[in-house]
């Protein structure tokens, strides 16, 4: 069988793990799926077992598609179906589209909407590089979340600490990977909802550029800000999964036709001329102690010293904020009006309050946004990566609706994403590393570069992987 | 920005009558709560000045 993967240093890598292991990332499984070491109804085997045994713990998957994954893996043992993420599993939040099913998007109302007539562009895409698809992951209701809480399906549970809060909306996704019950997950991200839990679970995740990767075919929150992107336990698995999903997409109208730009390859670039800045100001306050210091531990093992102002973050993430609660008020009005008392309690306010807000208050943000971008188009003159907290805290118990940050009492809901509002306000691709803490929750750093620069981030997070830095053991 | 305090209750009942939608007794402390978060919020946006020729951030193409 070809090997794509035999063409770049990295396949020789000796600490290759069990493919059929909890610890095993994708590349491991691919390669020995590839060599014929072991087989993909094997690792397709393995995976379910171990949904089977972690679900009642952490609460991740809302659908296992069992039997669609064993005739894949049968296909592909019969040897159709090849690519560099041969026999993979995989999951996915449940707002893409999977065949036969419903697209929850986190709702008990879209049970009763249309079933899927075809999976989603990106489940496509990773399906063609010889992925396997194996189930729908829990996330917060229309995405509007960043807990992981969902009155309807439970609240995903933090493989870390089963007591505390994913993260979300991709709560599914962050602890689905956490566990080690899949080794790749997909996740949205409207602004922090891949890199939230992402931080509070331990794992890296990965939001490319807007527009980067389609998103056709799964269900909307904010088209302004809607991204998709893959969460793993290594900075491989990131790379493999997005070289795998880019490309232009004619269902997607924002969509890039820019020429793909493979990452997997540049890893092992280093990060020796990448100039590396701290990001200040703004994202230096209201933090715990814990997220400070974890961007000082990546900016020490970087050398990075350059501290930078972004300015007018605190105003861009208000205007995020606003033009999330308008739109995305109005892609809901008319289920807001029918069938008030099937929404989550945690999202219907919201959401009826975002529906009454002025329409001027949108404008000016959107107004704002294009002065925003330019400011920020500015500082990339100077630097090529600015590191900074992806969440102010740890993971907060769930069912905390209040939270201390700096001192200040504020909600919970409302601020896990503060850091990481100002950054898809704009689109700019961000990788989030995991620092672990053997005593303690993790926590992570988001890398943030310039538009379609995401084979910088990924640089700069494998430099720490293989520092000992960062790092996402599964639970 | 006025400076006089708004009726956010008064505002959330009328403007829900405007657009049609209608808001249970128990749901309208959460929503009038969540009124006030945003416009919490919104106060930076709110506060700075932008040169008219700055146009929306998405553009439509034809």
């Amino acid at each position: 069988m070809n090997d794509p993967l035999s063409k770049d240093p990295l396949s020789k890598d000796p600490l290759s793990k069990d493919p059929l292991s909890k610890q095993a990332t994708a590349r491991d499984v691919a390669r020995a799926v590839m060599s014929g070491q072991v087989r993909a109804s094997a690792v397709v085997e393995a995976a379910l077992t171990r949904i089977e045994t972690t679900e009642p713990t952490v609460n991740a998957f809302t659908d296992v598609i069992a039997d669609r994954a064993r005739r894949r893996a049968a296909e592909i043992d019969s040897g159709l179906h090849r690519g560099p993420m041969v026999g993979v599993p995989f999951a996915v939040k449940n707002l893409f589209d999977i065949k036969g099913l419903p697209t929850r998007a986190g709702s008990k109302i879209n049970l009763d909407g249309p079933i899927a007539a075809r999976d989603a562009s990106l489940v496509r895409k990773l399906e063609t590089a010889g992925a396997i698809l194996v189930g729908a992951l829990n996330m917060g209701e229309y995405a509007y979340d960043f807990t992981g809480e969902n009155a309807h399906y439970g609240p995903s549970r933090n493989p870390r600490d089963t007591t505390r809060m994913t993260g979300g909306s991709s709560g599914g996704s962050g602890a689905s990977v956490a566990s080690g019950e899949v080794p790749l997950a997909l996740g949205s991200d409207t602004n922090g909802s891949i890199r939230v839990p992402s931080s509070l679970c331990g794992i890296f995740g990965m939001k490319p550029t807007y527009g980067r990767l389609s998103r056709a075919g799964t269900y909307p929150f904010v088209d302004a800000f809607d991204h998709l992107g893959p969460l793993a336990r290594s900075v491989e698995d990131l790379a493999l999964a997005f070289d795998a999903m880019q490309g232009w997409d004619p269902d997607d109208p924002v969509c890039t036709d820019r020429p793909t730009d493979p990452t997997l390859t540049a890893l092992t670039e280093g990060v020796g001329v990448l100039r590396i800045a701290i990001a200040g100001d703004y994202f230096e306050r209201g933090a715990e102690p814990e997220a400070l210091q974890a961007v000082a531990t990546v900016a020490s093992a970087l050398g990075a010293t350059k501290k930078i102002a972004i300015p007018d973050a605190a105003v861009a993430r208000s205007a995020a904020y606003i033009i999330t609660a308008i739109e995305g008020s109005q892609l809901h009005l008319p289920r807001l009006r029918t069938r008030p008392q099937d929404f989550d309690p945690d999202t219907r306010e919201r959401f009826m309050a975002g529906a009454l807000l002025p329409g001027a208050w949108y404008v000016k943000a959107q107004r704002f946004r294009r002065r925003y971008r330019a400011a920020v188009q500015r500082l990339f003159e100077e630097v090529d990566v600015i590191l900074a907290p992806a969440t102010p805290c740890t993971a907060p118990k769930l069912g905390q609706v209040m939270m201390k940050l700096g001192g200040v009492e504020m909600a919970v809901r409302a601020n896990l994403g503060v850091y990481t509002q100002p950054i898809s306000f704009i689109g700019l691709p961000v990788v989030v590393v995991p620092l672990p803490k053997p005593d303690g929750l993790p926590i992570g750093v988001q890398i943030i570069a310039n538009h379609y620069k995401e084979a910088a981030a990924l640089r700069v997070a494998r430099h720490l992987e293989k520092e000992g830095v960062a790092a996402a053991p599964p639970a | 920005m006025a400076e006089e305090k708004p009726d956010i209750g008064r505002l959330v009942d009328e403007q829900a009558k405007a657009i049609g939608l209608s808001i249970a007794p128990e749901y309208r402390d959460k929503v009038i709560l969540n009124y006030e978060r945003s416009l919490a919020i919104a106060q930076p946006l709110l506060a700075v000045e932008l040169d008219d020729e700055l146009t929306p951030g998405p553009v439509f193409r034809p």
